[in-house]
């Protein structure tokens, strides 16, 4: 599902899809999994998905203080 | 601090903040799998939408990120008018306000590529993803190349399906 409905980008930058050796580096480790469930969703979706996400990393990171002060 | 999208957005709206959504709120829009840490926004620097903001953020306790306590920053129209971008800490999170961006200028010249979504029961403007791309790309830090990845990635994930349907 695509949201954006303008495909025009910046005249004075080089394009988005400018191959960079290092950015293909990095981009063939991208899950893409994750991408292709994420586009499913609406913008309002991801943002909600990325809430839960958040909570879900600060209650993991709130336990691992709590392990730390236990030792 | 972690940043609310869904407090700190629906304020600046509510207010008739004239912004743009970019960085990494920008990149989750477009479907980022990647957690980030603060609401990057580029805003009008009329004066009618500096005074927005200013009653916008007021009661949010702005701060300037980073700085000693106790300085004498005051969150006012001078203020704003003597700076142009503010990295702010808010009782809502971390708030990267910017009047301007590397490659990609003001407001008014982002405007055009940039679209609105429905996202926290409301409208909200959003730099569309081929510009994101640009922008991270024009602000040249090395920590950006694996997002410049993910959304070159999503790019191409997105033509794909558009060219299958």
């Amino acid at each position: 599902m695509s949201d954006s409905k303008t495909t025009h980008c910046l005249p004075n930058l080089p394009p988005p899809d400018f191959v960079d050796p290092v950015i293909e580096a990095y981009k063939k480790d991208i899950d893409r999994t994750l991408i292709r469930e994420n586009l499913k969703l609406t913008v309002a979706q991801r943002f909600e998905k990325y809430k839960h996400f958040r909570r879900f990393a600060r209650e993991l990171r709130e336990a691992g203080q709590k392990a730390r002060m236990r030792k | 601090m972690e940043s609310k999208f869904e407090e700190i957005l629906p304020v600046l709206i509510s207010h008739g903040v004239e912004f743009i959504l970019i960085g990494g709120g920008a990149a989750i829009a477009h479907g980022s799998a990647r957690l980030t840490h603060d609401v990057d926004v580029v805003y009008a620097r009329n004066t009618e939408n500096l005074r927005r903001l200013i009653a916008a953020l007021k009661p949010f306790q702005p701060y300037l990120r980073g700085a000693p306590a106790g300085l004498p920053f005051q969150w006012d129209e001078r203020t704003l008018q003597g700076g142009l971008n503010f990295t702010l800490t808010t009782s809502l999170g971390d708030l990267d306000l910017l009047a301007e961006v590397a490659g990609g200028g003001s407001y008014e010249k982002l405007l055009p590529f940039s679209d609105e979504f429905e996202a926290f029961g409301t409208r909200c403007r959003i730099v569309n993803l081929e510009t994101l791309i640009q922008l991270k790309r024009a602000a040249g830090r090395p920590k950006d190349s694996e997002a410049i990845g993910e959304l070159q990635a999503i790019l191409e994930e997105r033509r794909l399906q558009e060219g299958e349907t």
